[in-house]
């Protein structure tokens, strides 16, 4: 059984207008997206800006309301407050968000910042929990003068760590990291990736990780999921993903990985060009009469890509035949 | 589960004591000494400061040794009697009864309806306002029609009418009447920014880790609008000050026999006291005009205090 089982989750804001301020339409944020997270493994959910990633992860950790569908987590429904209340349900789940100044209270010393979830589930004594932030501040590279400070006497690699901190504070199953590492540079995104990593082989946590950067998520994932436009147009393993892309959107992701190799530029923008080419031409292929995404076929038993079943099956023989 | 942390680090319970004395050594601040270092930077303020805590001081403890039904009795031989001179400091009024009296009895009745009216109108407009910032939705909907409604009466009218059908009152139960009225400004303000505070990361961070609504407002975004709380209170007490004072000067205020700064002023109603026998008005005016100064300095070195980026006192 996996750890978090999310079937057709859907999160729709009300549009009002008028006199009477009536429902007219909604804005389908995320619109039916189905997929599950296995214990120990890093899950990648990416997408552009506005794709609906970000409430994903919202819904799965409790902070936004669910239109319809449901997160099973050990076989209860957690979209409801009582069910989450009953589980102690954000002991096992936790998040990192994107930016660390404003996720820690600006008022709140380190040590107060760390034990707070300490606090509300774990209940333990003053020395104890003295010692588990100490413990923890070691786990995430930081000294013990960290402790009574305050986020704004950090810099923004540390602060992401004390949120990692205290997102690992009570042991959580799950971590929800919201484009953990967006906010930060680029030596500084490898600290914090790697100080997630070496927690993850530490305690077994596994991460859904939402990312715009594929180059990161490829450091990070196993599992990779790509969503446009509230939907998921492609799941698939790493290798799928990188190196069998089917559906075009995908493809234009990959197509704007920037190359560091500077003797092939005209040929990357030449493959770049090709694939906006066809994205422009073919979008009523791969996306149907109302520009939304089809629902999910599988190819393989990783892969799946949401295409029309006949364009699936053609586009998956081509690709093999590249490939051969 | 702690065994699970015990493999992964190095620190144990051995190092506990040594490791938060370090952390002692390099801890910021605590916010009192912020707040005096801030004192000491800006020399008006600590002036204000001690004006207003000597001055407050000094009316509560001076009216303790006043008798105020013989200080009020009507003396005729000290008819507007002069300033200055060994029996009344600061002359008499029309009724010969020492102004210098009046004056600390007044104060004190003054500031302490100030202080009481600032504590329960505050609060409860701070307490309304987070809490219909931070609900939102219905909560917020039917707690600012109750706003609505409120703001929509005539206050001065209403306090009058309540002054004047209520048999028995005095400084308590004025100040009730007062509180009624005056929490609506603070609590519009407060839920403005609370609105906007709750939108916050480390709202949701708080709400992930399991922490209760009710923590979350007092303990979480509550302090994150302390400066504005505070530069709120003290303006509201120095505008509070001039609530009572205003009222009583119409006569609607505490009764005439209780001298209040307010009914002292009033003794500028008659041309001639003002032009001829300035004691009677002019001490009590000065009084107000320096301690609303005062206070509103101190709130100013608050306010810096509350907010890193404008402290102009020494770090540590």
């Amino acid at each position: 059984m996996s750890l978090i089982e999310i079937k057709d989750l859907k999160v729709h804001y009300p549009i009002r207008t008028g006199f009477w301020n009536r429902i007219t339409d909604s804005v389908r944020a995320v619109d039916g997206i189905t997929f599950n997270i296995e214990a120990g493994e890093t899950y990648g959910l990416v997408g552009e800006s506005g794709s609906g990633k970000s409430t994903t992860g919202k819904s799965v950790v409790g902070l936004e309301k669910v239109t319809s569908g449901s997160i099973l987590y050990k076989g209860q429904d957690i979209t409801k407050a009582d069910n989450r209340r009953k589980l102690d349900y954000n002991r096992d789940v936790q998040m990192i968000f994107q930016d660390s100044l404003s996720s820690l209270n600006p008022r709140k010393r380190i040590e107060d910042i760390i034990a707070e979830p300490l606090r509300n589930f774990e209940h333990l004594s003053k020395d104890d929990e003295k010692l588990r932030v100490l413990q923890l501040l070691d786990i995430v590279g930081l000294d013990a003068d960290a402790l009574y400070k305050y986020p704004h006497q950090f810099s923004g690699g540390q602060r992401q760590r004390i949120g990692v901190a205290r997102a690992v504070a009570t042991n959580p199953k799950l971590i929800i990291a919201d484009e953990p590492v967006s906010a930060l540079d680029l030596s500084v995104q490898a600290q914090v990736l790697n100080f997630m990593k070496k927690i993850q082989r530490e305690f077994g946590i596994s991460y859904l990780f939402i990312s715009h950067d594929l180059g990161v998520v490829r450091h990070m994932c196993n599992n990779i999921a790509i969503m446009n436009r509230g939907r998921l147009v492609e799941i698939g393993t790493r290798d799928d993903i990188y190196n069998h892309p089917l559906h075009i959107y995908t493809k234009r992701l990959l197509a704007a990985i920037p190359e560091t190799n500077v003797n092939q530029r005209e040929a990357h923008r030449a493959s770049r060009l090709a694939v906006e080419k066809v994205y422009q031409e073919q979008q009523s292929k791969y996306y149907d009469d109302d520009g939304e995404a089809y629902p999910l076929v599988q190819i393989t038993k990783t892969h799946a890509v949401a295409l029309p079943q006949a364009l699936a099956q053609q586009l998956a023989t081509q690709e093999g035949e590249v490939q051969a | 589960m702690a065994e699970n942390f015990e493999q992964h680090s190095d620190i144990s319970a051995a190092d506990l004591a040594r490791l938060s004395q370090e952390a002692q050594a390099e801890a910021t601040p605590s916010t009192a000494k912020i707040i005096w270092s801030e004192f000491k930077a800006d020399r008006p303020a600590m002036v204000a400061l001690f004006i207003i805590v000597g001055f407050i001081a000094f009316v509560m403890v001076g009216a303790l040794f006043i008798n105020t039904p013989k200080m009020m009795e009507t003396n005729i031989m000290a008819y507007f009697n002069q300033p200055f001179t060994p029996e009344f400091w600061l002359g008499a009024d029309s009724g010969g009864r020492s102004v210098a009296k009046q004056l600390i009895v007044g104060s004190r009745n003054s500031i302490g309806i100030a202080i009481g009216l600032t504590i329960v109108s505050s609060t409860f407009g701070i307490c309304w306002g987070l809490i219909s910032g931070y609900f939102n939705g219905y909560i917020d909907w039917g707690m600012q029609r109750v706003y609505d409604f409120m703001m929509m009466l005539p206050m001065t009218m209403m306090i009058i009418v309540l002054v004047t059908i209520i048999p028995h009152y005095n400084s308590v139960t004025l100040t009730f009447i007062f509180s009624i009225f005056y929490w609506e400004g603070t609590s519009r303000l407060i839920r403005s920014r609370t609105l906007a505070e709750s939108e916050k990361d480390y709202v949701a961070a708080s709400r992930t880790s399991g922490t209760s609504h009710w923590k979350i407002i007092f303990r979480e975004i509550m302090p994150n609008i302390s400066s504005l709380i505070i530069v709120d209170c003290t303006l509201s007490f120095a505008e509070n000050i001039g609530v009572e004072t205003g009222l009583s000067y119409l006569g609607f205020g505490l009764p005439s026999q209780t001298p209040s700064l307010g009914t002292m002023i009033s003794n500028a109603n008659d041309p001639n006291n003002i032009t001829q026998y300035w004691w009677t008005w002019l001490p009590a005016a000065l009084e107000i005009i320096i301690l609303c100064l005062a206070i509103s300095y101190v709130g100013q070195v608050l306010r810096r205090a509350a907010d890193a980026s404008q402290r102009q006192g020494a770090a540590d």
